[in-house]
């Protein structure tokens, strides 16, 4: 019996060891692919199985930029996340405060209620806004991805502020507002600092996807202020695709928001069970 | 009943404050969000495309939506957009469960290397996502160069050259970028069941899988819950990765109600009937994923 047990935890142990082992190997197979074949040339990359020691080349990186304006589109990508995160965090922290100020239950409902815009399929957006946006002659301005985007972060950075302004202790408050203490300044001095771990998960969420995003920026934009992701799918749609190329474009698209979620995993993680397990 | 001791931030009645600090964040939905979508619901009733403006010899009334439902390819997106909704979820679900049940159960720095790693996928553009799989599945790629290894080829699984395989491959593809969200969601939810619950089962002689079947899983159902709705929610409006992956093809077997729309607008030009789409796609959300969200987020304001 004791035998029997033994070789069954073993057994066990062997099936958890090799389940893990080829999951880490599906997560990591195909950015490795994406990767390493951007630095290899062409005729390299249907070599199988892929050669694990190879001389990288930084041709098709070269013909990224010179030819295909991916240094701009770059700086486009930065300029909308950076502006999108920083609006909707300013934008999300002060309505959330103004939530909490109101008497009634009915500010509480209101977070409820703009959330209730995530459930709005982003096509059904994009289409009208589109073409209000192309009367307004704002198509191809920085500010259209930037307020549709915003739009469609704002919502959820609202609610996850308010549940974490609710967290606060209701003395903390009193004590500052008895002392006559402003409201702004409360906001300013007390609440804002208190918020610093919510708008860490806020900005790695908000920031993520907006640098991810397709759906808007393939038609809010135009070749001036085209993120990556549209430099991506302009290619997708291409009658030959030059896999060189296509690597490399995805390369330069993933790799920065991959670094920033490393470095803010902990937030990452607090802000997207912020929603499951603490509520 | 305590309330009426606590002090009350706001003053009177007339007290502007609160309105006035939610009132960017009302402007912006409202500008962006509420004008637009009724905008869009006065399109879906009117025969309008690009350069065209609203008249009214061009009113149709609600004919879109009815076109929409004797025309073979919406109702084929609709049969998609629902098939793979539901694919995507189940096969979410059950490998992001059993990956943060086993990455709980090996030593910590192993899981706390392997955890950011798994994780990755999460962070990708799903155009990025698509292109990438797109290259995987190539014929002469590393898909079929594995399946070679144990006797497989094209014929066994065509990808998304066939019009049979090209939505299941946008599902798994799917899968490998979606998983990691339930691993962090069940992780945490793993980590808040009590401890006592494990050691009375641990008494009662359970072994390991009754302790997950009877313990583990039904104290994640809220954590289950709040999965289906975001992701529900989420794939219901899938684009990105098919847009990437097929285009919708071959021969629209991948096509989703997105991706549709988008083609009706931006291709044909209908603008109404994109609109009718997309309406229909939002009504099919709402009817399936309105009512238990609505639910969900009071029940958290009552206890809250």
């Amino acid at each position: 019996m004791e035998i029997n047990y033994k070789v069954k935890r073993n057994l066990a142990r062997l099936g958890i060891a090799l389940f893990l082992a080829l999951f880490v190997l599906w997560t990591v197979i195909p950015v490795y692919i994406v990767v390493s074949n951007s630095f290899r040339r062409t005729i390299e990359m249907k070599h199988m199985p892929p050669k694990l020691i190879f001389t990288p080349i930084l041709g098709h990186y070269e013909k990224l930029l010179t030819l295909d304006r991916f240094g701009v589109y770059f700086l486009n990508s930065s300029i909308i996340s950076v502006s999108v995160t920083s609006l909707t965090i300013l934008l999300g922290s002060m309505a959330a405060y103004g939530l909490k100020l109101f008497r009634s239950r009915i500010g509480k409902r209101i977070s409820s209620v703009l959330l209730l815009g995530k459930m709005v399929p982003s096509i059904t957006i994009l289409i009208p806004l589109f073409v209000l946006m192309n009367r307004a002659r704002l198509t191809g301005t920085y500010a259209a991805p930037i307020l549709a985007l915003s739009c469609l972060s704002l919502p959820f950075v609202t609610w996850l502020m308010t549940g974490f302004i609710a967290d606060i202790p209701q003395e903390l408050i009193e004590s500052a507002s008895l002392e006559g203490c402003a409201r702004m300044r409360i906001f300013r001095i007390i609440i804002l600092p208190l918020l610093k771990p919510a708008i860490a998960s806020a900005a790695i969420l908000v920031m993520q996807a907006s640098w991810n995003e397709l759906l808007f920026s393939l038609q809010l934009t135009n070749l001036s202020t085209y993120p990556l992701t549209v430099g991506v799918a302009r290619y997708v749609g291409a009658v030959s695709v030059d896999w060189g190329k296509c690597s490399a474009a995805a390369t330069i698209t993933m790799v920065p928001i991959i670094l920033v979620g490393f470095f803010m995993q902990k937030y990452l993680v607090s802000g997207m069970t912020a929603g499951a397990v603490k509520g | 009943m305590k309330k009426n001791k606590t002090f009350e931030l706001s003053m009177e009645r007339g007290d502007l404050l609160p309105l006035l600090l939610m009132l960017p964040t009302l402007l912006v939905v409202f500008s962006v969000m509420v004008v637009p979508l009724l905008y869009g619901f006065t399109l879906s009733l009117f025969d309008v495309g690009f350069g065209k403006r609203i008249s009214s010899q061009a009113f149709l009334g609600f004919s879109n939506y009815i076109k929409f439902f004797g025309d073979t390819t919406a109702l084929k997106a609709v049969f998609n957009t629902v098939s793979f909704s539901l694919g995507a979820i189940l096969g979410d679900l059950v490998l992001g469960t059993l990956c943060a049940v086993f990455l709980l159960k090996v030593p910590r720095f192993l899981s706390s290397t392997l955890r950011p790693i798994v994780t990755i996928p999460l962070l990708i553009s799903p155009v990025v996502v698509g292109l990438t799989w797109r290259y995987i599945y190539d014929p002469r790629g590393i898909l079929y160069w594995i399946l070679g290894l144990v006797g497989l080829g094209i014929e066994d699984f065509p990808g998304v050259t066939s019009a049979s395989t090209a939505l299941l491959s946008t599902v798994i593809t799917h899968w490998w970028q979606v998983t990691p969200f339930v691993i962090i969601v069940v992780t945490a939810g793993l980590l808040a069941i009590p401890e006592e619950l494990y050691e009375a089962a641990r008494i009662d002689g359970a072994g390991a899988f009754t302790t997950f079947f009877k313990i583990t899983l039904p104290q994640l159902t809220k954590v289950y819950t709040v999965i289906l709705l975001i992701s529900g929610v989420d794939t219901i409006k899938v684009f990105d990765i098919i847009y990437a992956l097929t285009g919708g093809g071959p021969n629209n077997s991948s096509i989703s109600l997105s991706i549709y729309a988008y083609s009706q607008a931006f291709e044909q030009s209908d603008l109404s009937y994109s609109m009718a789409i997309s309406f229909t796609t939002m009504a099919i959300t709402f009817l399936i994923f309105g009512i238990p969200f609505i639910r969900h987020n009071l029940a958290k304001e009552g206890r809250g």
